[in-house]
């Protein structure tokens, strides 16, 4: 079997270091990508090749780093970067790690550090194409969670494993996957506040003398009164390998969908009515039940990598 | 949670740098807007490059900060917008109610 050989990427605009790296690289038989400039760099970011390392310069003309930083992770979330800068700055630094930059190193280079990242890329990538692969093999999945109105008020967001495990598989794209978180914290905000703690939109635009509006000071009270804060939201989630079926149950009296439905949303300037309609852009269907206390949200799935 | 502010002649610029979807986040916007607005800043400009996701929460307080600002004949800004905030911005037209500071 055919050792299998890295990638590496440098952005740098200093040739002697862009050569120092190639020379290194081209030893080592691993291959190496060199970009001198910003317009380069973006391009080289835009393609479709894979790198297991990209290693750029701060001061790459054109570019200011923290453009720089985020363009990377937007593009390739999971990309490995050093960044290789003429000086240590530790604000910077602290600035890039916080930012999911993998290592912030000062010239002149040490190669057995870039020897050592791109060992640990590697690996890395082996066990998320590892992880990838069990993920296509999903076949169906039932996941059921209950909780209260105050446990939820405390996590602010309730974790969904098998979203991450279809975008993994080629499932749902990374976008839809995004789109479906969001619509599922509609839903549970809409079960937890509108249904089990019966607070009305309307209370948001009613501000008090204290600049806070009636909806949170509402919500506060009931979320410390037990009659409202231990009345449960239940969410229930069924993926059979074509669709992924995500209902959301509260305990309240329910409400009129067609009354809550904004269909004008750009003449709308209020600060409520807009939960519905990411809901509704975000799945194939979206059902109500029980007089609107259960909400149903169904996603086709598409096995061929996504829509 | 706190978001970073900074005021650059009549501008005021308030950096939310997480998701911009519970109620802590909210408060931090609350919070921020406020602290400007009682600066007598009457151009606010959020820049939303810090958040993936604004829920309907989080796009109500945007609004409510939007009232305040109109009814002093002030006014509410995005700093350019990309990813899934833009699309959600379309979605609900929001992009054509709050212009873009380049």
């Amino acid at each position: 079997m055919t050792p299998y050989r890295p990638s590496i990427l440098v952005a740098d605009n200093d040739e002697a270091s862009r050569n120092g790296l190639t020379v290194f690289f081209s030893e080592k038989g691993w291959n190496c990508n060199v970009v001198s400039d910003a317009q380069q760099f973006d391009r080289e970011l835009n393609t479709e090749a894979e790198y297991d390392l990209v290693i750029a310069d701060p001061d790459l003309p054109g570019l200011d780093l923290t453009t720089l930083v985020r363009d990377v992770f937007r593009r390739r979330p999971s990309q490995a970067l050093i960044v290789v800068g003429s000086s240590p700055d530790t604000n910077r630094e602290m600035r890039l790690i916080h930012n999911r930059t993998t290592d912030v190193i000062t010239k002149p280079v040490d190669f057995t550090l870039i020897e050592r990242c791109i060992e640990q890329a590697v690996r890395l990538r082996d066990q998320d194409e590892r992880e990838r692969m069990s993920a296509r093999f999903i076949a169906s999945e039932r996941t059921e969670i209950k909780c209260t109105c105050r446990e939820l008020a405390e996590v602010q967001a309730l974790a969904l494993p098998i979203l991450g495990r279809l975008v993994e598989g080629g499932l749902l794209t990374s976008y839809d996957g995004l789109k479906i978180r969001l619509a599922i914290q509609e839903a549970i905000l809409n079960a937890m506040e509108h249904g089990n703690l019966e607070l009305e939109s309307r209370w948001k635009e009613e501000l008090g003398e204290d600049g806070i509006d009636r909806f949170s000071r509402v919500r506060k009270e009931r979320l410390a009164d037990p009659i409202y804060a231990d009345r449960i939201v239940r969410f229930m989630s069924f993926f059979d390998g074509d669709r992924l079926e995500i209902t959301i149950t509260d305990e309240g009296e329910g409400f009129l969908a067609s009354e809550s439905f904004v269909q004008d949303v750009g003449e709308n300037l209020s600060c409520f009515g807009r939960g519905m309609t990411l809901m509704n852009d975000a799945v194939d269907e979206v059902r109500y039940a029980n007089g609107g206390s259960e909400v149903t949200l169904i996603k086709v799935l598409q096995k061929s990598g996504g829509q | 949670m706190e978001f970073p502010t900074e005021i650059i002649g009549e501008k005021a610029y308030i950096r939310v740098t997480s998701d911009l979807d519970t109620e802590l986040a909210g408060e931090a916007l609350r919070s921020a807007f406020n602290q400007m607005y009682e600066q007598g800043k009457r151009t606010i400009i959020l820049d939303l490059s810090g958040a993936q996701i604004v829920n309907s929460y989080g796009i109500g307080k945007v609004l409510s900060c939007y009232q305040k600002l109109k009814a002093e004949q002030g006014v509410l800004m995005v700093k350019p917008l990309d990813g899934f905030v833009k699309e959600t911005f379309e979605l609900l037209m929001l992009d054509k109610l709050l212009p873009v500071d380049e």
